[in-house]
């Protein structure tokens, strides 16, 4: 009966590989892995066909699913190795981890225990007891000691060099096994928690050694390798003896919990979860897990054609000089070969002459990655997916794979619930809803949305289950992650509005923050005018949704005030796209003037409007400010004349007065019609245009008048037959008032018959 | 880390051997001759592999750069107070004779690093060619003495060697200032020298073959106006290494005090030892406005046109020395500074302007221990 330990790191690639060749020579009868024991029923998967890494074992408790442990395992985890080849070989696995059941039923009382103790003393001593928590140094990290005892400054580096590159590792485990052991012996393990986690790991190889097993193989992390050797188990060593083991385990709390398999990503893997352990570049230790000695070369290979990918130059001679930079750097920093730090300055050197944005994409595609596993269809479900079930059934929105069309009234209590979680879905790219429109002309609280559930939905919602275990928690942490990159001010109030339409409450206020710092040093004045509009909708329907207005109108106040400063500048020296583009911006202003309805707001606008007016800015500018004051009642009948006569005079070139009056004929055409003043100018400048001036405006023009509909069109042909003579048949209208019309009517028909088409009749 | 103070006076001084004058007398003596001793120690105890006639070992040449203690308890001063890892990867680069550039905003000690590398690799940093925009192929090449060439015709005796042919023969290494100045069609000159290592002279129908050890530290700043952009042919050719301002508060304040406190000896100011108050806040301002956000990280505020590197800092600290000593009472104060402060930071007299005014309003005037300074500025203007 022999008790074998493989202290190793989790998610290290050289561990890994020493660890298959040990489980090959040692040939044990049972396999005991650091892992939950409450996840032991699901450990079977690991060896199913449609099971592809990154995964992660997830265990979380039924009925508080986001308090969930994710167990991350990645092709060169160690854990992941082992357990595939043990069912590979018909060993049994079992896992000696305390269970979830019982630490979380821990954290729990603990919680309660500090919430209470809180409250009964002043607030002085949180900070304190914040202090307290955080644990130290060397057992976040118990390799610092043994690094820094080897004069290494990166203990990642110490470890990377020492254990994970290594080629020859026959010996490895021994060694780590005697380097733990005098590591403990310095500092020694005094967390009650990882005591009690001992403890368990030791019942659990005593329980295991019990059933018969006579080789048993032992894997946990190096930390622990030092109190699970065979004299441990025997309870012969100092701290491991059976019976404080035994009595420590009684009388734990405990609560219900499930374990299932979750597809995880690389980036994911990057992140500190489960294990305690996260690595930086799951993408390296790939390369390193499939070929040691090939290692370097390769990562330079795969970044000089990711890079030739993007179009950067990367030819196979900078990959030569590359590679001889990074051994020349190894050499000089003592290595034996080069890691991940001299590769990437070697790229940067050769490659990027220095520019650091390439690295980035390098950082991103190949260090980390965006590899997303795999789990077989029948693995239990997420909680993501239990928590939207649960929610479907409250508000009895049942899914159907029939197209439905939904009217949601939001005053309703259960409807706005139902839109939240529609939009909620939305963002987590489950798009259970179309959302069409809200409601009529006049109801801001009516929602209609067209829904259809679709099967492949149940993927999507596993997918999303990376981002957070309620429906809720994992939108807020999307949006959150999606704009905490963004730059773009528009995207991040684009992505504000979606938060309240959502109502992620929790994700606004940073999204607030990011678009108030964003906003500050925003030089674009037309971004910043096409993120009024989202951040007016919320602004106003902001307390609809029981969100916060106030809040955000001072920020939207801010922006508004740097857009009437910077607007005039911004729009001159435009060419005709980009005057195009600023007046499709410059509209979306006024619109979301329209939703705050604030009088002072609209009264600096139209100030600001007729200052671009009167500046030299493009002619499709002005003629649409001239419009736009127009229909705000702020230019008279005279100024708006002079203004026409000023910008369709001959003085200015055809193709500028065409702009000018493809900025102003838009929207109604009724409020043209009734200004007759702009008409004569307007017919004055035709006439006056050369026939080979015309010939070229004419596209433009037909363009202007495309917008108006065919009634207004007609009547404006109307008014422009009746111009030359605007002033004669008024007059015969204002005479003629005491003529019968009803009688007069009847008349027309035959009249027109007789003077033939009524264009003869003009002439008459 | 701190930039030589003239470029131009450097390419008109021809190698030691050939000034009979004493050290002494020289505005600035060149960096083998100011850390000689330095040097040799280090030639003493480097018992490490050195690359082919090369004068230090690389881990010898990292040493001399970054200061450290010797085991004989011998110190060697740091040259370069910054990233550790950059200095190895250029050495590295060099080790490899693959060329160097050093690229980077103005004033952060590119010349000078270039300058002790040679020093530390060859022994000399005195072959160099300054880069202008006059700059043609013979400054690259060879040029010939014409009175020889008439009387004797293309011979060997008649060549003028440029400072590269020279490098190429001894096996040193030849310094570039200025690349980006020099025009495109010249810059060209270099692909053929440092990808063949070989010099054609076709005129004696032969070629200069370089000596190992021979190599090429380049330096370009990509800030300046007026630059010629290096071809993708010449950049696949260097290793490119990014010298960054630096990291930290304190670093910069050390860099500033070290290099100002040595400059007012050489120009025998009588100023006392600045104010290491005032040098901080000098720091803080430039930092502040070169990363666009206070140092708490609580303001954002906006970026001039001007790079605010810390050889400007320096020279404002030096610049406000000077006007304390001779027109103030000897002590630095804020209106000494404000003048050059100014001055470095508005450098587009529109934009920089608002910027400026704006940092006034929103963080010099709420800082209640910068008080005088708010004045100070109120007061210039």
């Amino acid at each position: 009966m022999s008790v074998h330990v493989f202290g190793i790191r989790h998610h290290g690639p050289g561990c890994a590989r020493a660890l298959l060749k040990a489980l090959w020579e040692l040939t044990p009868d049972v396999v005991v892995m650091e892992g939950p024991a409450d996840a032991q029923e699901i450990v079977g998967f690991a060896n199913h066909e449609e099971m592809k890494p990154p995964v992660a074992m997830l265990v979380y408790p039924v009925d508080e699913p986001q308090r969930g442990v994710y167990y991350p395992m990645t092709v060169f985890s160690p854990e992941w190795q082992a357990m595939r080849w043990a069912i590979q070989h018909q060993v049994p696995v079992r896992l000696m981890d305390l269970p979830q059941s019982h630490q979380i039923a821990i954290e729990k009382e603990q919680e309660a225990k500090h919430k209470a103790e809180e409250e009964a003393r002043a607030d002085e001593t949180s900070i304190e007891s914040e202090v307290k928590d955080e644990p130290p140094t060397w057992r976040t990290d118990p390799l610092a000691i043994l690094a820094e005892a080897a004069g290494y400054k990166d203990h990642e580096l110490w470890w990377e060099e020492q254990v994970e590159r290594r080629v020859e590792a026959s010996e490895l485990f021994t060694a780590i096994l005697t380097a733990m052991t005098a590591v403990r012996e310095e500092v020694g393990e005094k967390r009650e928690r990882d005591l009690l986690r001992e403890s368990f790991m030791r019942k659990t190889i005593r329980a295991v050694q019990k059933e018969g097993f006579t080789k048993v193989a032992v894997i946990c992390g190096a930390w622990h390798a030092p109190v699970l050797t065979g004299e441990a188990v025997a309870g012969k060593t100092a701290g491991t003896k059976i019976k404080e083991d035994n009595e420590r385990l009684t009388g734990l709390p405990k609560i219900k919990t499930t374990a299932t398999w979750v597809p995880w990503t690389n980036s994911r893997l990057t992140y500190r979860s489960g294990y305690g352990a996260g690595i930086h570049s799951p993408g390296w230790y790939q390369l390193v897990w499939e070929s040691t000695e090939d290692a370097p070369t390769r990562w330079i290979a795969t970044a000089a054609r990711l890079l030739r990918e993007k179009d950067l130059e990367a030819s196979s001679a900078s990959i030569i000089e590359a590679k001889r930079l990074s051994d020349a750097l190894a050499a000089m920093r003592n290595l034996r070969s080069p890691g991940l730090a001299e590769l990437n300055e070697s790229i940067l050197s050769v490659f990027c002459q220095g520019d650091v944005s390439p690295m980035r994409l390098i950082h991103r595609r190949l260090e980390i990655g965006d590899e997303l596993g795999q789990v077989p269809a029948e693995t239990p479900t997420v909680p993501l997916a239990q928590d939207l079930a649960a929610l479907q059934k409250s508000l009895r929105f049942k899914p159907s794979t029939e197209s439905k069309l939904l009217d949601l009234d939001l005053r309703k209590e259960n409807d706005l619930a139902k839109s939240h979680l529609l939009h909620r879905l939305t963002v987590l790219d489950v798009p259970w809803g179309d959302f069409k429109s809200t409601g009529g002309k006049s109801s801001t609280f009516h929602e209609v949305w067209q829904t259809e559930w679709k099967p492949e939905f149940a993927v999507k919602i596993i997918e999303a289950s990376v981002w957070g275990n309620t429906v809720l928690d994992a939108a807020t942490k999307k949006v959150l992650s999606d704009t905490s990159q963004s730059q773009d001010l528009t995207v991040l109030t684009g992505q504000l509005k979606f938060a309240m339409l959502a109502e992620l409450s929790s994700a606004m206020e940073p999204l607030l923050e990011r678009v108030q710092s964003v906003a500050a040093v925003s030089a674009d004045v037309r971004h910043l005018m096409e993120s009024l509009l989202p951040m007016a909708q919320v602004a106003r329907y902001g307390d609809v949704r029981g969100g916060r207005a106030s809040q955000v109108e001072p920020i939207l106040i801010g922006m508004f005030e740097r857009v009437l400063v910077g607007l005039v500048p911004a729009c001159s020296s435009l060419d005709d796209d980009a005057a195009e583009r600023m007046k499709a911006s410059i509209a979306s202003v006024g619109s979301a003037l329209g939703i705050i309805n604030r009088d002072d707001l609209l009264d600096s606008w139209t100030e600001c409007i007729r200052r671009l007016m009167d500046s030299k800015s493009h002619a499709l500018l002005t003629g649409w400010c001239c419009r736009y004051l127009l229909e705000q009642h702020a230019i008279d009948d005279e100024e708006l004349y002079r203004h026409a006569k000023l910008a369709l005079s001959t003085a200015n070139p055809p193709l500028e007065c065409g702009h000018w009056a493809m900025g102003f004929l838009h929207g109604s055409g009724l409020l043209v019609l009734q200004h007759d003043a702009i008409w004569n100018v307007f017919d004055r400048w035709l006439a006056s245009l050369s026939p080979v001036a015309f010939v070229e405006m004419l596209p433009l023009l037909r363009r202007a008048f495309s917008s108006f509909t065919g009634p207004e069109r007609r009547q404006m042909g109307e008014k422009v037959r009746d111009l030359g003579r605007a002033t004669t048949p008024r007059k015969v209208l204002t005479q003629d008032k005491t003529i019968n019309s009803q009688r007069a009517a009847r008349v027309l028909p035959i009249l027109t018959q007789l003077l033939g088409t009524p264009s003869q009749g003009v002439e008459s | 880390m701190a930039k030589s103070s003239s470029k131009s006076e450097e390419a008109k001084s021809r190698p030691i051997s050939d000034t009979p004058s004493s050290p002494t007398d020289k505005l600035r003596l060149s960096a083998e001759e100011l850390f000689s001793h330095e040097l040799a120690m280090l030639a003493e105890v480097d018992d490490r592999q050195k690359p082919p006639n090369w004068f230090l070992s690389p881990w010898a040449v990292k040493m001399y750069l970054l200061g450290g203690k010797l085991p004989n308890g011998e110190v060697i001063t740091a040259k370069y107070v910054g990233h550790e890892r950059l200095m190895e990867i250029a050495i590295a680069t060099l080790a490899t004779d693959r060329a160097l550039l050093l690229y980077g905003v103005p004033g952060t000690a590119k010349s000078w690093v270039s300058e002790h590398l040679s020093a530390a690799i060859c022994g000399t940093s005195s072959l160099l060619i300054q880069g202008t925009a006059g700059t043609d192929e013979s400054t690259l090449r060879y040029g010939w003495n014409y009175a020889r060439l008439l009387a004797e015709g293309p011979s060997r005796n008649a060549l003028v060697e440029s400072p590269m042919l020279r490098a190429m023969e001894r096996g040193q290494l030849c310094r570039i200032e200025e690349l980006t100045r020099i025009p495109s069609e010249t810059q060209d000159t270099l692909i053929t020298i440092l990808s063949e290592k070989t010099l054609p002279v076709p005129e004696l129908n032969t070629q200069i073959q370089a000596v190992k050890g021979f190599n090429v530290i380049a330096t370009a700043n990509n800030r300046d106006k007026g630059v010629n952009d290096l071809s993708s042919a010449l950049l696949r050719r260097f290793n490119t290494v990014v010298l960054p301002v630096p990291d930290s508060l304190d670093d910069e304040v050390s860099i500033v005090n070290q290099r100002a406190t040595q400059l007012g000896r050489a120009l025998e100011l009588p100023a006392e030892v600045p104010a290491l108050q005032e040098i901080k806040r000098i720091v803080t301002i430039f930092r502040e406005l070169r990363n666009g956000v206070t140092d708490d990280g609580k303001t954002k505020v906006k970026s001039p046109s001007g790079t605010l590197s810390t050889a400007e800092a320096i020279s404002v600290v030096s610049g406000g020395m000077a006007m304390s000593a001779f027109y103030g009472d000897g002590q630095l104060r804020p209106s000494d500074l404000i003048s050059g402060l100014v001055g470095a930071v508005i450098k587009d007299p529109v934009q920089d302007k608002i910027v400026w005014q704006e940092y006034v309003q929103t963080v010099i005037k709420e800082r209640d221990d910068w008080k005088d300074l708010y004045r100070a500025t109120r007061e210039w203007n």
